[in-house]
């Protein structure tokens, strides 16, 4: 890529949220949530996503969530009528989960769908919305298609998945009347899922090895926690290479008008992340869970930035039909957040 | 007169204007350098208030302007919405926080300690018998393919346990449709499954090899039956990995998996708590056959005593483990005498 084209800008992301004021969003959602058996859920989410968003700043400009609670309210009744009641059936009766998962299968795509169009159209950026416009047709074949292609081969296809499902949901993104464009490789995918497996595989062995050494010696259980501590850690360190490279990768392939992002996650400051909010939520029974959260936000934001050859004043907003911008209720019963 | 700075999106492109707002005698300027709109107050809407978050007030046409000026916007758009009040509140204070902590830790011990546990007896005992006996069934299919072999113990033997047993479930309350099934497994061990089924390995009789001993183990599985353990342990789980989940919901990723840890430790306490409730079950049962609880506390020792149960007593597997510690098992046994 070249460095810096004599017309091009730098837009810098960074992150502004602080641990301590989301925490209090957080515990009192939590709590309400609890005391109105779910309920609080929809307005709390919408208050968390809001702050999150609001302190997610390009070019110092935050951005902002616009969902109505009611309608996430409504997309999770209907999830739990639906998932809900057949999980339960299916815990008892084993017959019924094969058609549970076959049901899954069939509606995932437009569960996708539906969910990434919620989304985007209730995410703003300087008063100009987002858009998702894939059809649940081509999510079908992207996302159930592309997982009879993983079973058929044993799971060695999964990196094609993986990429074929990226190129999917960036590309039917629009923000305002610009369209996303990607140009993101299969093959870079193919190497970051063969190293993170070999990551667990080699970790695994080692510890193996070493703590069969050890267990002679010592108690067996305490050779066997050694173990598992060991195998554990290297599932993070695994999950963060997966994450930092994956991550990266669909970014930097990410084109948004006369825009491109850049972003340079490390595989060693992740993990740390990862590791060290693990041990904090355990260590605070789950009272970290805000802070963990601010400091992945914060970190991925850091590391993005947007090049672009044009002024961002110059993105328009979408054809009016999808100008909901201003939350001009659509009346559509499926327009539902249907996140599980 | 309130006066407050803000940022005018106009919404047809990604572009801003600083502009300043004046609001006076219900209606509303908005002042940019020398140009100047006035509108009607009624006429612009305000987004419910998030501390931290900055405001949006909405003009007719889809323009917005974004100000931080909690204080102004609220002065002259005083938040309508109960919840969005309340819960603005509740999320400015250090005190509600504190205070939410607490009450959200009395409603999880309130949920799990009691709630779940007495939600899932009555529609543990009101599942149909023939539904019982399925889930069973599969069960003992599942266990038969993985991890079963069938009994290499002499039929007479079989015979003989199977005898007594009738004798001893006999007339008992609360138990329909008890009957033995025999299996070679690696460890010695004795289950109840939904229905009424008890499945006893090869490795327990030989390990007891004594009818009284048998009976024991016998008694503490009809307490498993008795009090339909087995569906209230699934209806339970199900509970806990619901509330788990939405508890941690948050953490992102790989995090997550820091909430299967808290969901096992709360199954095991439940799986603890049925084991005790079966053993007081047990003592009650070998009273009404002429036997004595110390027969149980006799089998209890034994596996202690027994080297490949020895883990069980390790105070690190403790808290994870599905069984309580056997002394106090034993301890209690006896004093039950």
């Amino acid at each position: 890529m070249a460095d810096t084209a004599p017309n091009e800008q730098l837009f810098r992301f960074a992150f502004t949220g602080r641990a301590t004021e989301y925490f209090r969003i957080w515990i009192i959602s939590l709590c309400l949530s609890l005391a109105t058996l779910g309920v609080y859920s929809a307005w709390g989410k919408v208050r968390k996503k809001r702050y999150l968003y609001a302190h997610t700043a390009l070019d110092g400009t935050g951005f902002d969530y616009r969902a109505s609670p009611l309608a996430i309210l409504r997309g999770r009744l209907l999830a739990l009528l639906l998932f809900g009641g057949f999980a339960l059936c299916a815990h008892f009766v084993p017959l019924l989960e094969i058609a549970f998962i076959v049901l899954l299968a069939i509606l995932s795509p437009w569960i996708v769908v539906a969910a990434a169009r919620f989304n985007a159209r209730n995410s703003t950026y300087r008063n100009i919305a987002f858009a998702f416009d894939g059809k649940v047709g081509e999510a079908a074949r992207v996302f159930v298609g592309g997982l009879v292609i993983v079973l058929l081969t044993a799971g060695f296809a999964y990196p094609w998945y993986r990429a074929k499902r990226a190129r999917f949901i960036i590309a039917r993104h629009r923000y305002g009347a610009t369209q996303f464009a990607t140009d993101l490789e299969t093959r870079p995918f193919f190497q970051t899922y063969l190293l993170g497996g070999l990551i667990v595989f080699v970790a695994a062995a080692v510890a193996g090895f070493a703590t069969s050494g050890a267990a002679a010696v010592r108690g067996a259980s305490l050779a066997g926690t050694a173990f598992l501590v060991l195998v554990y850690l290297s599932y993070i360190v695994a999950y963060a290479y997966i994450r930092a490279r994956t991550l990266n990768l669909m970014a930097n392939a990410t084109i948004i008008g006369p825009m491109r992002l850049r972003s340079t996650l490390r595989v060693r400051p992740l993990a740390w992340i990862y590791a060290s909010n693990i041990v904090a939520i355990l260590a605070t029974v789950g009272l970290a869970i805000p802070w963990a959260t601010i400091r992945v936000a914060r970190y991925r934001a850091d590391n993005l930035i947007a090049r672009a050859h044009a002024p961002l004043q110059t993105y328009a907003r979408g054809a009016s039909r999808f100008a909901t911008a201003t939350g001009s209720e659509v009346s559509d019963l499926f327009d539902v957040d249907v996140s599980l | 007169m309130s006066t407050f700075d803000g940022l005018l999106y106009d919404g047809r492109h990604a572009a801003f204007r600083r502009v300043v707002v004046e609001v006076e005698d219900a209606r509303v300027a908005i002042v940019e350098d020398d140009a100047r709109a006035v509108l009607a107050q009624s006429d612009i809407s305000v987004d419910a208030p998030v501390p931290g978050v900055v405001r949006r007030l909405t003009l007719p046409g889809g323009a917005t302007i974004e100000t931080a000026d909690h204080a102004a916007v609220e002065a002259s758009w005083p938040t309508k919405g109960t919840i969005a009040r309340a819960a603005f509140w509740l999320e400015s204070r250090w005190s509600m926080a504190v205070a939410a902590v607490l009450i959200t830790a009395s409603l999880v011990w309130l949920i799990v300690a009691v709630v779940l546990p007495l939600a899932a007896e009555p529609v543990a005992r009101n599942f149909s018998p023939r539904f019982e006996e399925a889930i069973g069934a599969q069960t003992l299919k599942t266990i038969d393919t993985r991890f079963a072999r069938p009994s290499l113990l002499p039929t007479e033997r079989r015979k003989a346990i199977e005898e007594k047993f009738a004798a001893f479930v006999e007339r008992e309350p609360g138990i329909s449709g008890a009957r033995l099934e025999f299996r070679r497994m690696p460890f010695p061990n004795a289950f109840a499954l939904p229905g009424g089924t008890i499945v006893l390995t090869d490795k327990m009789v030989t390990l007891l090899d004594d009818d009284d001993a048998l009976m024991a183990v016998l008694a503490h599985e009809l307490g498993h039956l008795q009090a339909k353990h087995g569906m209230r342990l699934v209806l339970q789980s199900s509970g806990v990995a619901v509330l788990v989940t939405a508890l941690a919901g948050d953490a992102a990723g790989m995090t997550i998996l820091a909430a299967a840890m808290p969901a096992a430790l709360l199954n095991a306490r439940y799986s603890r708590e049925f084991e005790l409730e079966a053993d007081r079950y047990a003592y009650g049962h070998l009273a009404r056959h002429g036997s004595s609880p110390q027969a149980l506390a006799d089998v209890l020792r034994s596996f202690a005593e027994d080297k490949r149960t020895a883990d069980v007593n390790d105070p690190l597997m403790r808290y994870l483990n599905s069984h309580p510690d056997l002394e106090e098992r034993i301890r209690l046994a006896e004093e039950a005498r």
